[in-house]
């Protein structure tokens, strides 16, 4: 194979990758959560101090610290 | 000449990534949700099957992708690259399935679902076994291995923790040291393991 | 201006001690316990650990207006794995012995949850300096706390501190601190080398920095009160 073939078909192999992944995460987002669950989530004044991404806060759940 | 029969040679390999190098006391993969999912053993449990079912997924896609794409369009240097955007999709394809189809798991574990893209077991197992060329066999063996420990050992740590959480010794402990020193008990007890068999 | 670099510093100095991402918001720990073997390797793993993170800050921050709103996650996790990437290949090349003890820990650098939660949490919404200096911040951080861990189970584990092993181009030379039993430098106590020690250790290290805070709360509360009865003593 020749070299600038197989850079197409690498890009192109990334950029399908990239493209997976970004119609099931928009696919994600859009779907409506089933009832009941719709304000699911982590408290949002209880990370409010970490400054972190808080979908990535994972003690979301903790309890204050007294 | 070896002469076991490869059947055994492949359970032997998910007993020892499953029990005696384990996932999360041993080697270290999925520390964050095990410190912070394991309250709770209902989350712990479904957060242990999820990971299972994208572990698996994800082995069986990436390890073909290496050796069948990435290799002969000699690009290994970006299997970061693929792996984790394979996982990613996983994640959101399963999360889509939760979904829709099952409110209740969704209930127990759909906050968590984005934290497995980011759980250091996934992506490390796939990796590790192409780093390590892996045959396709072993690869599979040690992703089943991994997931087990990972559901085995999150769901223990959450049955300690649920006891931990009426601790009421020195207060400087309270939350997650104490967590800590009972893993590191827990991580004891595996090392008893050591010496069954090689891997 | 004097407010801009009091902005600066503070996104400097934040990560340092106060947020530190490893200490305080308890993110990032499979390298922490992992690679905490000897002090030289938490370094190393430090040192990367702080270039992957500036540099997508850095990039991510630049690109902020471009990325779409929807899209942002996936385009930051393509950012960080270029770079985990460029890392990983340098590494390699240039210190051989650091990248053979890392092992596929360096891999994990990009769903390391501290690269990518600065990346959504404050890369996105500041400027490139501030960006950077955050980086930095961050870097310094977990780079100071790793080494802790880490030079607490190198000298509890093996009695002594190696330098020269990774970084090669310092001469092999070791340290060594404590005497076994029997006044030989034979010591060692090797469940700290072991992942027993490593849980151990940052339990150990969490629980020092909460009884800490927790003094520093009890001496605030008995301040207020004092205060409150000075208060309602001058009001009387």
């Amino acid at each position: 194979m020749s070299d600038t073939l197989r850079l197409v078909i690498a890009i192109g192999v990334i950029l399908f990758l990239l493209a997976t992944f970004i119609v099931t995460f928009i696919l994600y987002k859009r779907t409506p959560a089933p009832k009941g669950c719709e304000n699911m989530g982590p408290n949002k004044e209880r990370c409010k101090n970490c400054e972190m991404s808080c979908h990535l806060n994972i003690y979301a759940d903790r309890k204050e610290n007294e | 000449m070896n002469t076991t029969p490869y059947i055994y040679t492949f359970l032997l390999a998910i007993i020892s990534s499953c029990l005696i190098d384990n996932v999360v006391l041993s080697r270290f993969y999925g520390i964050c949700p095990f410190i912070g999912v394991s309250k709770k053993v209902k989350s712990a449990f479904s957060m242990g099957v999820a990971v299972t079912f994208v572990i698996i997924l994800a082995a069986l896609i990436c390890w073909p992708l290496y050796h069948f794409v990435l290799l002969p369009l000699q690009i290994p240097f970006m299997d970061i690259l693929t792996y984790i955007l394979v996982i990613a999709s996983l994640v959101q394809i399963v999360g889509l399935f939760i979904k829709k189809f099952s409110a209740p798991l969704y209930q127990s574990f759909g906050i968590y679902l984005p934290l497995i893209t980011t759980n250091c077991a996934v992506l490390g197992v796939v990796q590790t076994n192409t780093d390590t060329a892996l045959s396709f066999g072993l690869s599979m063996a040690n992703a089943i291995g991994t997931s087990l420990g990972f559901l085995l050992v999150i769901v223990l740590f959450s049955t300690m923790r649920e006891r931990i959480e009426e601790y009421n010794g020195n207060k400087a402990f309270k939350g997650v040291p104490i967590a800590l020193i009972s893993a590191a008990i827990l991580a004891m007890a595996f090392m008893g393991l050591m010496g069954i068999g090689a891997k | 201006m004097s407010e801009r670099s009091l902005q600066h510093k503070e996104s400097f100095i934040t990560p340092i001690l106060k947020q530190n991402p490893l200490f305080v918001s308890i993110l990032g720990t499979c390298p922490a316990l992992a690679v905490t073997k000897s002090l030289e390797a938490s370094f190393g793993m430090g040192l990367l650990f702080t270039f992957v993170v500036c540099c997508s800050n850095v990039l991510i921050s630049a690109l902020r207006k471009l990325i779409p709103e929807e899209v942002r996650t996936p385009c930051y996790i393509v950012i960080i794995a270029a770079f985990v990437t460029i890392t990983r290949m340098l590494t390699e090349a240039f210190l051989p012995e650091l990248y053979s003890s890392l092992g596929v820990f360096l891999a994990l650098l990009v769903v390391n949850c501290i690269v990518l939660g600065r990346a959504e949490a404050f890369a996105s919404k500041n400027s490139v300096f501030d960006s950077l200096l955050d980086g930095l911040g961050n870097g310094v951080g977990y780079t100071w706390a790793i080494c802790l861990i880490g030079v607490i189970r190198e000298i509890l584990g093996t009695g002594m501190i190696t330098f020269g092993k990774i970084f090669t181009f310092i001469p092999l030379f070791r340290i060594p601190i404590l005497k076994a039993l029997d006044g030989s430098f034979n010591y060692s106590m090797s469940v700290f080398s072991l992942p027993t020690g490593g849980f151990i250790v940052f339990g150990l290290i969490l629980a020092v920095i909460a009884a800490i805070e927790g003094r520093k709360k009890a001496k605030e509360k008995i301040k207020l009160q004092a205060e409150m009865k000075a208060a309602v003593k001058g009001e009387k």
